[in-house]
């Protein structure tokens, strides 16, 4: 018997390429963050209410993941920003090779800022880095407060969770200390934050913390003066 | 159903590596599976039979290793099991813990038969 020995990762050519990502990224100090839920928990929502927030600062791109169509990019290009739209034919994430091109065009632009609104979908964009600095994630009240512990890689990946629609609270039986204490059973350091997109509740903490991890990033606290180069 | 695109992926490498070395009839390659990594080791072996026909692994068996989770404790050192994705230190409680093992996705080996064999060996 012959045996070959080969010890790569699976996802050895997404990590590269998403090495490289990272690698671009830093060359112009962009900021670059990954936002992942479950299908309808407010993704789109949340960026509606919070990139205007960091755009008052920083120049802010967007790179969309769908499946199919531009609906929600169609949404965020109203917010005046750059927006890229993927599609991923079915894939149910977006992957390093796909947004390559798209994080070229952003080193090469004027942006300071990029989010990747991710496809909807809590188990197979856990795997997969973009490339960015940290990733975020959507938890709204109607998906019940046991996703922690059926979905533990997206909780343990998040350095943020975000529950959404608390203004639908009163009418589900979620009950946030249980999501929660499961959440940091899986990950014992996750900031937490409650937001509704309707009524605009918690969007102001969720811009602090991005504001906070943007200026770790810099290596200097957040300039005062909005778009400063 | 990223199992599909990750096979597809282990076939290539594959076959890049049976390239460089001479061998004989490929019989088995060896995956390692950690319980937390995102993807499903029986989705991973279909998606592999179904990609396999015609390529330079056609025959051969994926064998899935699986490893259980694990962390280290930065308070006491020690290496405990996680169990019900629960990470604590399952020695002394502490919340500091690094997970060591159950994150694998790893193509670790193939194995065939040697040259000489596969001329000699009858059809």
């Amino acid at each position: 018997m012959h045996l070959i020995d080969v010890q790569t990762g699976l996802l050895a050519d997404n990590d590269a390429i998403a090495a490289e990502n990272r690698a671009m990224l830093a060359t112009r100090g962009i900021y670059a963050l990954n936002v992942m839920s479950a299908p309808g928990a407010g993704k789109t929502s949340l960026l509606e209410r919070l990139l205007p927030l960091l755009a008052t600062r920083w120049r802010v791109a967007v790179i969309e993941g769908d499946i199919v169509g531009s609906a929600d990019a169609e949404r965020l290009a109203k917010l005046g920003l750059p927006v890229e739209q993927i599609n991923t034919g079915g894939a149910c994430h977006l992957d390093a090779r796909m947004v390559h091109h798209g994080v070229h065009d952003v080193v090469h632009g004027p942006s300071d800022v990029l989010v990747f609104e991710n496809v909807g979908n809590l188990v197979c964009p856990a795997e997969f880095d973009l490339g960015e600095d940290d990733a975020v994630m959507l938890l709204s009240v109607t998906e019940g407060h046991d996703k922690p512990k059926k979905y533990p890689l997206m909780f343990r990946r998040a350095g943020l969770l975000v529950l959404n629609k608390m203004d639908l609270l009163a009418m589900t039986d979620f009950d946030v200390e249980v999501a929660v204490a499961a959440a940091r059973d899986v990950h014992p350091g996750i900031a937490v934050i409650r937001t509704s997109c309707r009524t605009g509740e918690g969007i102001a903490e969720v811009a602090a913390w991005v504001e906070r991890r943007i200026a770790a990033k810099r290596g200097r606290p957040a300039p005062p003066s909005p778009k400063a180069g | 159903m990223h199992e599909l695109g990750i096979a597809g992926y282990l076939i290539e490498v594959a076959e890049q590596h049976l390239q460089r070395a001479p061998h004989g009839t490929v019989r088995r390659l060896l995956v390692r599976i950690g319980e937390m990594a995102g993807v499903n080791p029986d989705s991973l072996d279909f998606a592999f039979t179904c990609l396999q026909k015609g390529t330079g692994v056609d025959g051969a068996r994926l064998e899935v290793e699986r490893v259980p989770l694990a962390v280290e404790c930065d308070a006491c050192g020690r290496r405990t099991p996680v169990a019900d994705y629960v990470f604590r230190c399952g020695a002394c409680g502490a919340e500091t813990v690094r997970i060591v093992g159950g994150r694998e996705m790893e193509f670790v080996s193939i194995d065939a038969d040697d040259p000489e064999e596969a001329a000699c060996a009858p059809d």
